[in-house]
Protein backbone atom coordinates (compact mmCIF):
# COMPACT_ATOMS: atom_id res chain seq x y z
CA UNK A 1 0.00 0.00 0.00
CA UNK A 2 2.42 2.43 0.93
CA UNK A 3 4.38 1.81 -2.13
CA UNK A 4 1.76 2.68 -4.00
CA UNK A 5 1.31 6.58 -2.12
CA UNK A 6 3.47 9.38 -4.01
CA UNK A 7 5.34 11.56 -1.77
CA UNK A 8 2.34 14.07 -2.05
CA UNK A 9 -0.44 11.61 -0.70
CA UNK A 10 2.07 10.86 2.02
CA UNK A 11 2.27 14.26 3.06
CA UNK A 12 -1.44 15.14 2.65
CA UNK A 13 -1.68 11.47 5.23
CA UNK A 14 0.56 13.08 7.62
CA UNK A 15 -1.03 16.60 7.49
CA UNK A 16 -4.40 15.38 7.95
CA UNK A 17 -3.57 13.40 11.03
CA UNK A 18 -1.53 16.14 12.43
CA UNK A 19 -4.50 18.16 12.03
CA UNK A 20 -6.97 16.04 13.68
CA UNK A 21 -4.56 16.02 16.95
CA UNK A 22 -4.12 19.21 16.65
CA UNK A 23 -7.90 19.61 16.44
CA UNK A 24 -9.00 17.52 18.88
CA UNK A 25 -6.26 18.59 21.85
CA UNK A 26 -7.18 22.04 20.71
CA UNK A 27 -11.23 21.73 21.40
CA UNK A 28 -10.15 20.82 25.27
CA UNK A 29 -8.11 24.11 25.48
CA UNK A 30 -9.80 27.90 25.73
CA UNK A 31 -11.19 29.16 22.80
CA UNK A 32 -8.56 30.42 20.75
CA UNK A 33 -8.63 31.97 17.96
CA UNK A 34 -6.11 30.81 15.20
CA UNK A 35 -3.59 33.28 14.81
CA UNK A 36 -2.95 32.35 18.54
CA UNK A 37 -3.00 28.59 18.12
CA UNK A 38 0.70 26.84 18.48
CA UNK A 39 1.74 23.52 18.24
CA UNK A 40 4.35 24.44 21.19
CA UNK A 41 2.43 23.90 24.69
CA UNK A 42 4.43 27.37 25.62
CA UNK A 43 3.25 29.50 22.95
CA UNK A 44 -0.25 27.95 23.55
CA UNK A 45 -0.41 28.91 26.97
CA UNK A 46 0.81 32.57 25.96
CA UNK A 47 -1.97 32.42 23.04
CA UNK A 48 -4.30 31.53 25.46
CA UNK A 49 -3.31 34.28 28.19
CA UNK A 50 -3.62 37.09 24.77
CA UNK A 51 -6.94 35.38 24.34
CA UNK A 52 -7.97 35.76 27.45
CA UNK A 53 -6.97 39.71 27.56
CA UNK A 54 -8.63 39.79 24.20
CA UNK A 55 -11.52 38.63 25.70
CA UNK A 56 -11.89 41.21 28.51
CA UNK A 57 -11.27 44.00 26.05
CA UNK A 58 -13.45 42.71 23.60
CA UNK A 59 -16.53 42.09 25.63
CA UNK A 60 -17.17 45.79 27.25
CA UNK A 61 -18.51 46.17 23.67
CA UNK A 62 -21.28 44.08 21.73
CA UNK A 63 -21.26 43.95 18.01
CA UNK A 64 -24.40 44.46 16.41
CA UNK A 65 -25.56 41.15 14.40
CA UNK A 66 -28.63 40.16 12.29
CA UNK A 67 -30.60 37.53 12.22
CA UNK A 68 -28.56 35.25 9.81
CA UNK A 69 -25.43 36.52 11.75
CA UNK A 70 -27.29 34.52 15.10
CA UNK A 71 -28.05 31.35 12.94
CA UNK A 72 -24.54 31.49 12.36
CA UNK A 73 -22.66 31.76 15.87
CA UNK A 74 -25.32 28.82 16.96
CA UNK A 75 -23.79 26.55 14.39
CA UNK A 76 -21.46 23.88 15.83
CA UNK A 77 -18.58 22.53 14.12
CA UNK A 78 -17.95 19.34 16.07
CA UNK A 79 -15.75 20.68 18.92
CA UNK A 80 -17.10 23.14 21.18
CA UNK A 81 -20.56 22.93 22.89
CA UNK A 82 -22.16 26.52 23.34
CA UNK A 83 -24.08 28.35 25.77
CA UNK A 84 -26.20 31.39 24.92
CA UNK A 85 -27.76 33.39 26.97
CA UNK A 86 -30.51 35.60 25.41
CA UNK A 87 -31.02 38.80 28.02
CA UNK A 88 -31.37 42.72 27.72
CA UNK A 89 -30.15 45.68 30.37
CA UNK A 90 -33.75 46.46 31.06
CA UNK A 91 -34.83 42.93 31.89
CA UNK A 92 -33.86 43.03 35.82
CA UNK A 93 -33.85 39.19 36.26
CA UNK A 94 -31.37 38.88 33.43
CA UNK A 95 -29.24 41.51 35.33
CA UNK A 96 -29.68 39.28 38.34
CA UNK A 97 -28.63 36.34 36.72
CA UNK A 98 -25.38 37.51 34.73
CA UNK A 99 -22.71 37.32 37.78
CA UNK A 100 -24.09 33.59 37.90
CA UNK A 101 -23.22 33.85 33.95
CA UNK A 102 -19.67 35.42 34.42
CA UNK A 103 -18.66 32.99 37.19
CA UNK A 104 -19.99 29.89 34.77
CA UNK A 105 -18.23 31.51 31.03
CA UNK A 106 -14.99 31.80 33.79
CA UNK A 107 -15.16 27.66 35.09
CA UNK A 108 -16.19 26.04 32.23
CA UNK A 109 -14.45 28.34 29.28
CA UNK A 110 -10.89 26.67 29.83
CA UNK A 111 -12.80 23.03 29.88
CA UNK A 112 -13.75 23.56 26.39
CA UNK A 113 -17.34 25.26 26.77
CA UNK A 114 -17.82 28.29 24.42
CA UNK A 115 -20.54 31.57 25.60
CA UNK A 116 -21.86 33.82 24.15
CA UNK A 117 -24.40 36.35 25.12
CA UNK A 118 -26.82 38.12 22.71
CA UNK A 119 -28.17 41.17 24.29
CA UNK A 120 -31.71 42.42 22.68
CA UNK A 121 -31.37 46.14 23.79
CA UNK A 122 -31.81 48.82 21.30
CA UNK A 123 -29.23 49.43 18.96
CA UNK A 124 -28.99 52.86 20.57
CA UNK A 125 -27.38 51.49 23.62
CA UNK A 126 -24.72 49.49 22.17
CA UNK A 127 -22.04 52.01 23.09
CA UNK A 128 -24.02 53.40 26.66
CA UNK A 129 -25.42 50.76 28.79
CA UNK A 130 -25.01 47.81 27.43
CA UNK A 131 -20.93 47.97 27.64
CA UNK A 132 -21.22 49.70 31.21
CA UNK A 133 -23.96 46.63 32.28
CA UNK A 134 -20.93 44.59 31.03
CA UNK A 135 -18.22 46.33 32.60
CA UNK A 136 -19.77 46.02 35.66
CA UNK A 137 -19.85 42.55 35.55
CA UNK A 138 -16.75 41.83 34.83
CA UNK A 139 -18.31 40.29 31.78
CA UNK A 140 -15.39 38.03 29.61
CA UNK A 141 -17.62 35.91 27.31
CA UNK A 142 -17.97 37.69 23.87
CA UNK A 143 -21.47 39.89 23.47
CA UNK A 144 -23.80 40.53 20.53
CA UNK A 145 -26.91 43.07 19.77
CA UNK A 146 -29.32 40.96 17.64
CA UNK A 147 -30.72 43.88 15.40
CA UNK A 148 -33.68 43.14 13.37
CA UNK A 149 -36.60 44.39 12.53
CA UNK A 150 -38.86 42.02 13.16
CA UNK A 151 -38.04 39.67 16.12
CA UNK A 152 -40.55 36.60 15.01
CA UNK A 153 -38.25 34.93 12.35
CA UNK A 154 -34.78 34.99 14.95
CA UNK A 155 -37.20 34.06 17.91
CA UNK A 156 -38.66 31.09 15.85
CA UNK A 157 -35.70 29.89 14.56
CA UNK A 158 -33.88 29.34 17.46
CA UNK A 159 -36.25 27.44 19.35
CA UNK A 160 -40.29 26.58 18.32
CA UNK A 161 -40.61 26.71 22.58
CA UNK A 162 -39.45 29.85 23.21
CA UNK A 163 -42.05 33.02 22.60
CA UNK A 164 -39.59 35.66 23.17
CA UNK A 165 -39.28 36.05 27.06
CA UNK A 166 -36.37 37.05 28.45
CA UNK A 167 -33.59 36.35 30.17
CA UNK A 168 -33.64 32.80 27.98
CA UNK A 169 -30.48 30.77 27.69
CA UNK A 170 -29.72 27.54 26.02
CA UNK A 171 -27.27 24.80 25.98
CA UNK A 172 -26.03 23.26 22.92
CA UNK A 173 -23.63 20.45 22.63
CA UNK A 174 -20.61 20.02 19.90
CA UNK A 175 -23.33 18.66 17.19
CA UNK A 176 -24.96 21.90 17.39
CA UNK A 177 -28.28 19.89 19.75
CA UNK A 178 -30.17 21.71 22.21
CA UNK A 179 -29.32 19.71 25.21
CA UNK A 180 -30.30 22.28 27.96
CA UNK A 181 -32.86 25.38 27.52
CA UNK A 182 -34.34 27.16 30.48
CA UNK A 183 -36.87 30.04 30.07
CA UNK A 184 -36.66 32.74 33.14
CA UNK A 185 -33.94 33.48 36.00
CA UNK A 186 -31.41 30.75 35.77
CA UNK A 187 -30.85 27.86 38.37
CA UNK A 188 -27.25 27.80 38.36
CA UNK A 189 -26.49 24.57 40.06
CA UNK A 190 -29.23 22.87 37.06
CA UNK A 191 -26.99 24.87 34.48
CA UNK A 192 -23.84 23.65 35.97
CA UNK A 193 -24.96 20.21 36.05
CA UNK A 194 -26.01 20.34 31.94
CA UNK A 195 -22.79 21.79 31.50
CA UNK A 196 -20.67 19.42 33.07
CA UNK A 197 -22.51 16.43 30.76
CA UNK A 198 -22.26 17.80 27.43
CA UNK A 199 -18.52 18.66 28.49
CA UNK A 200 -17.50 14.46 29.59
CA UNK A 201 -19.24 13.57 26.36
CA UNK A 202 -17.24 16.24 24.22
CA UNK A 203 -13.94 14.71 26.34
CA UNK A 204 -15.15 10.75 25.39
CA UNK A 205 -15.66 11.15 21.60
CA UNK A 206 -12.24 13.03 21.40
CA UNK A 207 -10.40 10.31 23.11
CA UNK A 208 -12.39 6.96 22.31
CA UNK B 1 -35.78 -12.28 12.19
CA UNK B 2 -33.11 -10.09 11.44
CA UNK B 3 -35.40 -7.02 11.46
CA UNK B 4 -36.35 -7.68 15.42
CA UNK B 5 -32.84 -5.99 16.74
CA UNK B 6 -33.23 -3.01 14.37
CA UNK B 7 -36.42 -2.69 15.83
CA UNK B 8 -35.76 -3.13 19.10
CA UNK B 9 -32.79 -0.47 18.04
CA UNK B 10 -35.27 1.90 16.87
CA UNK B 11 -37.98 1.49 20.56
CA UNK B 12 -34.72 1.96 22.38
CA UNK B 13 -33.89 5.36 20.75
CA UNK B 14 -37.11 6.08 20.55
CA UNK B 15 -37.44 5.99 24.41
CA UNK B 16 -34.07 7.51 24.79
CA UNK B 17 -35.16 10.26 22.53
CA UNK B 18 -38.08 10.87 24.97
CA UNK B 19 -36.61 10.96 27.99
CA UNK B 20 -34.02 13.20 26.52
CA UNK B 21 -36.37 16.18 25.60
CA UNK B 22 -38.01 15.98 28.72
CA UNK B 23 -34.43 16.79 30.40
CA UNK B 24 -34.29 19.46 28.39
CA UNK B 25 -36.49 21.93 29.56
CA UNK B 26 -36.20 23.06 32.75
CA UNK B 27 -39.22 25.36 31.94
CA UNK B 28 -42.79 24.50 34.30
CA UNK B 29 -45.34 26.90 32.19
CA UNK B 30 -47.64 24.93 30.22
CA UNK B 31 -48.08 24.91 26.39
CA UNK B 32 -50.57 27.23 25.74
CA UNK B 33 -54.15 26.52 23.78
CA UNK B 34 -54.43 25.78 20.03
CA UNK B 35 -55.82 28.40 18.06
CA UNK B 36 -59.46 27.72 17.81
CA UNK B 37 -59.73 26.34 21.54
CA UNK B 38 -62.38 27.87 23.42
CA UNK B 39 -61.33 29.03 26.67
CA UNK B 40 -63.19 28.34 29.70
CA UNK B 41 -64.57 31.21 31.76
CA UNK B 42 -62.76 32.62 34.55
CA UNK B 43 -62.87 35.05 37.41
CA UNK B 44 -60.35 37.34 38.88
CA UNK B 45 -60.38 40.04 40.99
CA UNK B 46 -59.31 43.54 39.88
CA UNK B 47 -56.95 45.98 41.75
CA UNK B 48 -59.57 46.87 44.32
CA UNK B 49 -60.03 43.40 45.04
CA UNK B 50 -63.88 42.89 43.36
CA UNK B 51 -64.46 40.36 41.19
CA UNK B 52 -64.62 39.89 37.47
CA UNK B 53 -65.72 36.73 35.58
CA UNK B 54 -64.53 37.04 32.05
CA UNK B 55 -67.97 36.51 30.19
CA UNK B 56 -69.27 39.54 32.39
CA UNK B 57 -66.21 41.48 30.83
CA UNK B 58 -66.10 39.99 27.19
CA UNK B 59 -67.79 42.58 24.19
CA UNK B 60 -70.11 41.27 21.97
CA UNK B 61 -67.49 40.94 19.33
CA UNK B 62 -64.49 39.66 21.04
CA UNK B 63 -62.12 40.40 23.75
CA UNK B 64 -58.54 41.04 24.21
CA UNK B 65 -56.86 39.55 26.80
CA UNK B 66 -53.08 41.46 28.01
CA UNK B 67 -50.90 39.77 30.52
CA UNK B 68 -49.35 43.43 30.97
CA UNK B 69 -46.68 44.31 33.93
CA UNK B 70 -45.82 47.50 36.37
CA UNK B 71 -41.96 47.14 36.00
CA UNK B 72 -41.43 45.67 32.52
CA UNK B 73 -40.20 48.59 30.07
CA UNK B 74 -41.59 46.13 27.49
CA UNK B 75 -45.19 46.72 28.81
CA UNK B 76 -44.53 49.97 29.96
CA UNK B 77 -43.57 50.80 25.91
CA UNK B 78 -46.56 49.61 25.36
CA UNK B 79 -48.93 51.61 27.72
CA UNK B 80 -50.34 53.99 25.27
CA UNK B 81 -50.99 51.67 22.48
CA UNK B 82 -53.22 49.39 24.79
CA UNK B 83 -55.30 52.57 25.88
CA UNK B 84 -55.50 53.42 22.24
CA UNK B 85 -56.84 49.71 21.61
CA UNK B 86 -59.45 49.42 23.96
CA UNK B 87 -60.64 53.25 23.23
CA UNK B 88 -60.66 52.26 19.09
CA UNK B 89 -62.18 49.22 19.63
CA UNK B 90 -64.48 49.66 22.19
CA UNK B 91 -67.43 51.35 19.85
CA UNK B 92 -66.68 48.00 18.05
CA UNK B 93 -67.72 45.39 20.48
CA UNK B 94 -64.65 44.35 21.70
CA UNK B 95 -63.06 44.73 24.97
CA UNK B 96 -59.96 44.58 26.07
CA UNK B 97 -58.87 42.60 29.74
CA UNK B 98 -55.27 43.86 31.23
CA UNK B 99 -54.58 40.88 33.95
CA UNK B 100 -50.81 41.52 35.47
CA UNK B 101 -49.63 37.76 36.49
CA UNK B 102 -46.50 38.89 38.60
CA UNK B 103 -46.26 38.07 42.12
CA UNK B 104 -43.69 40.76 42.43
CA UNK B 105 -46.52 43.58 41.87
CA UNK B 106 -49.04 43.37 44.41
CA UNK B 107 -52.87 44.51 43.78
CA UNK B 108 -51.71 48.27 44.82
CA UNK B 109 -48.95 48.66 42.58
CA UNK B 110 -51.33 47.39 40.07
CA UNK B 111 -53.77 50.09 40.63
CA UNK B 112 -51.22 53.09 41.06
CA UNK B 113 -49.52 51.89 37.94
CA UNK B 114 -52.97 52.06 36.17
CA UNK B 115 -54.00 55.62 37.15
CA UNK B 116 -50.46 57.35 36.31
CA UNK B 117 -50.13 55.51 32.74
CA UNK B 118 -54.13 56.56 32.44
CA UNK B 119 -55.09 53.06 31.52
CA UNK B 120 -58.60 53.15 31.71
CA UNK B 121 -59.53 49.64 30.32
CA UNK B 122 -60.32 46.83 33.74
CA UNK B 123 -57.10 44.85 34.69
CA UNK B 124 -57.60 41.82 36.66
CA UNK B 125 -54.98 41.04 39.48
CA UNK B 126 -54.12 37.24 38.21
CA UNK B 127 -53.06 36.01 41.76
CA UNK B 128 -50.58 32.91 41.80
CA UNK B 129 -50.46 33.42 37.71
CA UNK B 130 -53.51 30.64 37.35
CA UNK B 131 -54.58 32.09 34.39
CA UNK B 132 -51.45 32.66 33.00
CA UNK B 133 -50.55 28.84 34.10
CA UNK B 134 -53.78 28.12 31.94
CA UNK B 135 -53.01 29.85 28.93
CA UNK B 136 -49.17 29.19 28.53
CA UNK B 137 -48.20 32.77 28.94
CA UNK B 138 -44.87 33.42 29.17
CA UNK B 139 -44.29 37.29 29.14
CA UNK B 140 -45.72 40.98 29.01
CA UNK B 141 -46.89 42.26 26.84
CA UNK B 142 -48.30 38.87 25.48
CA UNK B 143 -51.95 38.84 24.16
CA UNK B 144 -55.07 36.43 23.34
CA UNK B 145 -57.65 37.39 21.20
CA UNK B 146 -60.75 35.80 21.63
CA UNK B 147 -63.78 35.62 19.43
CA UNK B 148 -67.48 36.38 20.23
CA UNK B 149 -67.48 32.50 21.30
CA UNK B 150 -64.41 32.97 23.79
CA UNK B 151 -62.56 30.55 20.89
CA UNK B 152 -58.78 31.73 20.84
CA UNK B 153 -58.49 33.57 17.52
CA UNK B 154 -54.77 34.58 18.08
CA UNK B 155 -52.03 34.90 20.11
CA UNK B 156 -48.83 36.72 20.66
CA UNK B 157 -47.49 40.30 20.34
CA UNK B 158 -49.53 43.85 19.62
CA UNK B 159 -47.04 44.35 16.69
CA UNK B 160 -43.28 44.09 15.67
CA UNK B 161 -41.27 46.31 17.52
CA UNK B 162 -41.78 48.27 21.28
CA UNK B 163 -39.99 51.09 19.75
CA UNK B 164 -43.50 52.69 18.40
CA UNK B 165 -41.62 54.42 15.46
CA UNK B 166 -40.48 51.21 14.05
CA UNK B 167 -43.72 49.55 13.93
CA UNK B 168 -44.38 48.11 10.34
CA UNK B 169 -46.68 44.86 11.57
CA UNK B 170 -49.60 45.00 13.67
CA UNK B 171 -50.80 41.68 14.04
CA UNK B 172 -53.41 41.95 16.92
CA UNK B 173 -55.02 44.75 15.20
CA UNK B 174 -54.93 42.86 11.97
CA UNK B 175 -56.31 39.91 13.45
CA UNK B 176 -59.26 42.24 15.42
CA UNK B 177 -60.01 43.86 11.97
CA UNK B 178 -60.63 40.62 10.64
CA UNK B 179 -62.42 38.93 12.82
CA UNK B 180 -64.79 41.97 12.26
CA UNK B 181 -65.09 41.52 9.11
CA UNK B 182 -66.02 37.86 9.63
CA UNK B 183 -62.51 36.83 7.44
CA UNK B 184 -60.36 33.98 8.95
CA UNK B 185 -57.48 35.59 10.73
CA UNK B 186 -54.07 35.21 8.33
CA UNK B 187 -51.56 35.41 11.31
CA UNK B 188 -52.58 33.16 14.29
CA UNK B 189 -49.43 34.02 16.20
CA UNK B 190 -46.47 36.19 15.98
CA UNK B 191 -43.40 36.29 19.20
CA UNK B 192 -41.58 39.24 20.45
CA UNK B 193 -39.15 39.73 22.69
CA UNK B 194 -40.54 40.91 26.55
CA UNK B 195 -40.34 40.41 30.44
CA UNK B 196 -40.57 37.08 31.57
CA UNK B 197 -43.89 36.73 34.12
CA UNK B 198 -42.40 36.22 37.62
CA UNK B 199 -44.54 33.15 38.50
CA UNK B 200 -45.30 32.50 42.40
Amino acid sequence: MSLLMTDAVKGKLVLFVVLGVVACVGSLLPTVSSAAQSPTARTARMGRKSHVARAVKRSVRARAINAEEMQGLLKRDGSHPLLVNYWATWCDPCRDEFPDLVKIDKQYRAKGLDFIAITLDDLADINTAVPKFLREMKATMPVYLLNVADPEPAITSVDREWGGALPATFLYNNKGEVVYKHFGRIKADELREAIEKVIDNKQRECHP
Amino acid sequence: MKKLPVISLMIALVAIAIAGNARTNSTDVPAPPAIGATIVDFTLPDADGKDHSLNSLKGKNGTVLIFIAVQCPVSNAYNERMEKLAQDYKARGISVVGMNPNSTEPAADVKKHAEENKLTFPILKDNGNKIADSLGATRTPETYFLDANNKLVYHGRIDNSRDVSQVNSSELRDALEATLAGKPVAKTTANAFGCSIKRA
